[in-house]
């Protein structure tokens, strides 16, 4: 960088102090708390308004896996009881690990050639373990990946092997994939203590860009299984049975 | 509160893990500015409030997978950033910068009223030049200048490697000046 280089940097941070930005909220804490709250059914949190927020120390957080493990669970239920055969479909949508799952839309499988992912390349996978921002983890039941493909600037490393593919991404913060599915419902599992979710016929798959736009329509997939690892997202797809998609998944390191 | 000035990060995190949501509050306070300006000036608009309480709601129910040995504010800010993305793209657009100049502040204030229009419409200029950059490359110089983030900041924010934040920062700065420069001829 050279002087007027960082004369004209010194410039846009100086504009940037002058945008007119509005003020921020007083009362976020007092917000969020009260949403939290809300998202909470424990019973002393509907104490009156006299008491102060959360004065009372608690006696373990309420967002513990097992608490969010039942809140899946219970939602899936409610998504089976909620659809009586014969009735119209009733679309609900399930996000988890990175994926928004709408189930009991009835449109028609896609069908035709299927579609990369964006700017999708080929990767050795330590180069791939060094364009992303997340730990990449292999299964130790498939061994070392045939090919490892690195798409939308890092947001998902692919693994191949035979007929089996392995997705990754980063799974917390925000959807990737969408996936319609009609009836049978995806089942619930665990992997090792994680929540999963098989998925067991063949349905639509699309994914969401990072920069947003439209989603991209990729192809039909096979059964599939999502799961999560820390803050990744995986889905494994290409493995015809529920054992062994488990076996696969609990080999990750 | 002020007894929450002296709570680090890590404490008030700690704290709050262990269930405590007055500490979580004291984080809530300490970065809403931050986070608010964040959401705002990467395209949230009218909805950074919104924005900013969704971001931090998920950041607390997501808060056993941050790691603890690295700093709270970026990895908030990437919530908040992500948070940005899906409102905007809800929206069915672009995420716009809707930021506006400061009537009376300037970036320079020179003596001379002659000089301080053109001080003022070369601002414009600019910031009509950053809103029309690629996204990728104005999340960047925004992240970089207007936030004032640091390199490794706003790649954990934009979720890219550090060499991705500086090759879009470099192609953008390029491209401003090439803007700028262009409309002094």
């Amino acid at each position: 960088m050279n002087s007027s280089d960082d004369a004209f940097e010194a410039e846009l941070r100086a504009l940037g102090e002058s945008l007119h930005v509005p003020p921020p909220p007083a009362d976020m804490s007092v917000r969020v708390t009260a949403a939290l709250r809300e998202l909470s059914e424990e019973p002393h949190f509907t104490t009156g308004p006299s008491k102060p927020f959360f004065a009372a120390k608690f006696r373990r957080p309420r967002f513990t896996t097992k608490r969010l493990v039942a809140v899946v669970a219970a939602f899936l239920v409610v998504l089976v009881a909620a659809t009586p055969q014969g009735r119209a479909a009733v679309v609900e949508v399930l996000r988890f690990a990175g994926v928004e799952i709408e189930v009991g839309t009835s449109e028609p499988l896609p069908s035709g050639s299927p579609s990369p992912l964006p700017s999708e390349t080929s990767a050795a996978l330590a180069e791939a373990r060094r364009a992303v921002a997340f730990p990449l983890v292999v299964p130790a039941a498939l061994g070392e990946p045939d090919q490892v493909r690195v798409a939308d600037g890092g947001q998902v490393v692919s693994m191949y092997w035979d007929g089996v593919r392995l997705d990754q991404y980063d799974g917390t913060l925000h959807e990737v994939w969408n996936k319609q599915l009609g009836e049978p419902f995806p089942q619930q599992l665990l992997i090792g203590s994680t929540q999963a979710v098989w998925i067991p016929q063949q349905h639509g798959i699309e994914y969401l860009p990072k920069a947003g736009g439209k989603p991209v329509s990729l192809r039909l997939a096979g059964p599939t299984l999502i799961w999560q690892v820390d803050r990744v997202g995986l889905r494994l797809e290409g493995v015809q049975t529920i054992q062994e998609a488990t076996r696969i998944a609990t080999s990750v390191r | 509160m002020n007894a929450d000035d002296s709570l680090t990060d890590d404490d008030a995190v700690g704290r709050a893990l262990s269930g405590d949501l007055v500490a979580y509050e004291a984080l809530v306070s300490r970065y809403t500015p931050i986070a608010h300006r964040t959401a705002f000036l990467l395209g949230a608009g009218d909805e950074a409030e919104d924005v900013v309480q969704e971001a931090f709601v998920k950041a607390y129910r997501h808060l056993r997978s941050f790691r603890r040995e690295s700093p709270f504010r970026p990895w908030l800010l990437r919530i908040v950033a992500n948070e940005t993305h899906n409102v905007t793209r809800s929206r069915g657009r672009r995420a716009d910068l809707s930021v506006r100049l400061e009537g009376v502040r300037e970036p320079y204030t020179p003596e001379d009223p002659q000089d301080a229009a053109a001080a003022g419409d070369r601002s414009a200029r600019l910031l009509a030049a950053v809103r029309s950059l690629p996204d990728r490359e104005r999340e960047a110089v925004v992240c970089r200048y207007f936030l004032q983030l640091s390199e490794s900041e706003t790649a954990e924010i934009l979720g890219c490697p550090i060499g991705s934040v500086k090759s879009r920062t470099h192609r953008g700065l390029r491209r401003l000046r090439e803007e700028v420069d262009r409309e002094l001829l």
